[in-house]
């Protein structure tokens, strides 16, 4: 790319991770475990940043204690920081997560997806854009954006 | 307490039904999907089941956003992310598509016919409204386009009783549309803080009359416009029905409806798996509501209300 929005990131190492709390061991084993925020975590962290050879964890987009799961009732939060503020990439990044996460998880749970709060110029219009499903449904159907969303996707 | 029993679950859609839309006499039901075709559901004889009579396909090739009957019953319109509009006619029950609507630069994201079938409306992405006069030997014909929202289009809907047209948006404003002599203006934009909504408009719906108006919006209430009632699909897979508290003053002096309230008569929680999508009255039984859902079904409801009061008056 020639005109990189942002020329020179921060970079950040991979992290390991482990769980904050101990899973209760169930007596019953064929009770599923409940989906937390680390496993929401290992899902989008290791998606490809559209114009950097690098991960959404690497640049610190994403991060995991920016999501927020309820497992009971189905819902997930993800917030995700642009490395810039004018990032013109920013609706692709959420759609990418937002992409993932479709994929990855079982139909009953419902996705929001926001830019952290003060972290791009434009953040209310594309956290819009990002939750309306009617054009997240017609954006997916775009043979050239799907291309682009699923090249991002290969790494994860 | 008032009850909402489902009664069917229509299946067959492989990807998220978007809208269902009643023929004129309920005797159909047509369902528009993800999956790019059009089911159009009927009663099986005698009995109280639907069946699927015809599968509409091969036309539109992305989503089916939202479909209309002629008033009539003989014709269908479909809208679809493909930009285009078709109009269908059914014989007997052989269902053939007769025109194509093209001209919108993006998805077309709703269709409606007005009461007297002579006009169409479609609203679509590319911010625009359109209204298409039908003409004899299934011709259409574009008389007006009507920029004005700032952003995506979502609905049209006409009212029952005669030519206006209202449209919502991801501009957050309703707007109303009239006929002065051939050209079509806005005649009133509800936006605005303390008036209109404030995120996306989703839908808009008339009562019988015409003479009230409620809109639903992606802030998570319903507005009436001079006092109604309507049952939204919701996001988070309920179906809520409203009623008005029954008002003894009727009409006003000067002809204005006294003001109402509204209470929840009953929440169906989980209604469907997922988002509930749309939903729709019988415009023969009026205890009978059909909803489309994103867990790929149509389901029917059987209405029961409190036979004493739904609200505590």
């Amino acid at each position: 790319m020639e005109n990189l929005i942002n020329p020179s990131p921060v970079l950040h190492e991979r992290k390991s991770t482990h769980r904050n709390k101990v899973r209760i061991v169930s007596s019953n084993e064929s009770e599923r475990e409940p989906i937390d925020t680390l496993e929401i975590f290992e899902h989008i962290r290791d998606i490809t940043d559209p114009e950097h050879p690098y991960s959404l964890e690497q640049l610190n987009v994403v991060e995991e204690d920016l999501i927020t799961v309820n497992d009971d009732s189905g819902h997930v939060k993800v917030q995700f920081t642009p490395t810039v503020q004018h990032c013109s990439m920013a609706t692709l990044i959420g759609l990418c997560i937002r992409v993932k996460l479709l994929r990855s998880l079982p139909k009953r749970f419902k996705v929001d997806i926001y830019i952290t709060p003060g972290a791009h110029s434009t953040e209310a219009a594309v956290n819009k854009q990002l939750n309306d499903k009617e054009r997240v449904a017609a954006a997916l159907e775009n043979p050239n954006l799907l291309d682009m969303v699923n090249k991002c996707l290969i790494s994860t | 307490m008032a009850r909402l029993e489902q009664t069917q679950v229509l299946e067959g859609h492989t990807d998220r039904v978007w809208n269902v839309a009643w023929s004129p006499k309920g005797d159909s039901i047509a369902s528009c999907s993800g999956d790019k075709t059009v089911r159009i559901w009927q009663r099986h004889g005698t009995t109280d089941t639907w069946i699927c009579a015809a599968i509409l396909e091969e036309t539109h090739h992305r989503s089916i956003r939202c479909s209309s009957w002629s008033p009539d019953g003989r014709y269908l319109a479909t809208a679809s992310f493909d930009a285009t509009t078709a109009i269908w006619e059914v014989q007997g029950s052989t269902w053939e598509q007769v025109a194509l609507l093209e001209g919108h630069e993006s998805e077309v994201k709703g269709v409606a016919w007005s009461s007297s079938g002579s006009l169409l409306a479609t609203c679509s992405r590319d911010k625009s409204v359109w209204i298409w006069e039908s003409l004899p030997g299934n011709e259409y014909e574009c008389v007006d386009v009507k920029q004005g929202h700032t952003q995506d289009v979502k609905m049209v809907c006409w009212h029952p009783k005669g030519e206006v047209l209202v449209s919502c948006s991801y501009d957050d404003s309703i707007k109303v549309w009239i006929d002065s002599d051939g050209e079509w203006e806005c005649a009133q934009t509800l936006a605005g803080p303390g008036l209109g909504h404030s995120s996306t408009v989703w839908g808009i719906a008339f009562d019988t009359e015409g003479r009230q108006m409620v809109s639903c919006s992606d802030d998570q209430t319903l507005r009436v416009w001079a006092c109604s009632f309507d049952n939204p699909g919701c996001g988070d897979n309920a179906i809520r029905l409203f009623e008005s508290q029954a008002q003894e003053g009727h009409e006003k002096a000067d002809g204005s409806l006294p003001s109402s309230t509204f209470c929840l008569a009953v929440t169906k929680q989980n209604a469907h798996s997922a988002d509930v999508n749309c939903v729709r009255w019988s415009p023969s039984k009026p205890d009978l509501l059909a909803s489309a859902g994103d867990d790929n079904t149509v389901r029917l409801w059987l209405y029961t209300p409190d036979p004493d009061t739904v609200c505590s008056r």
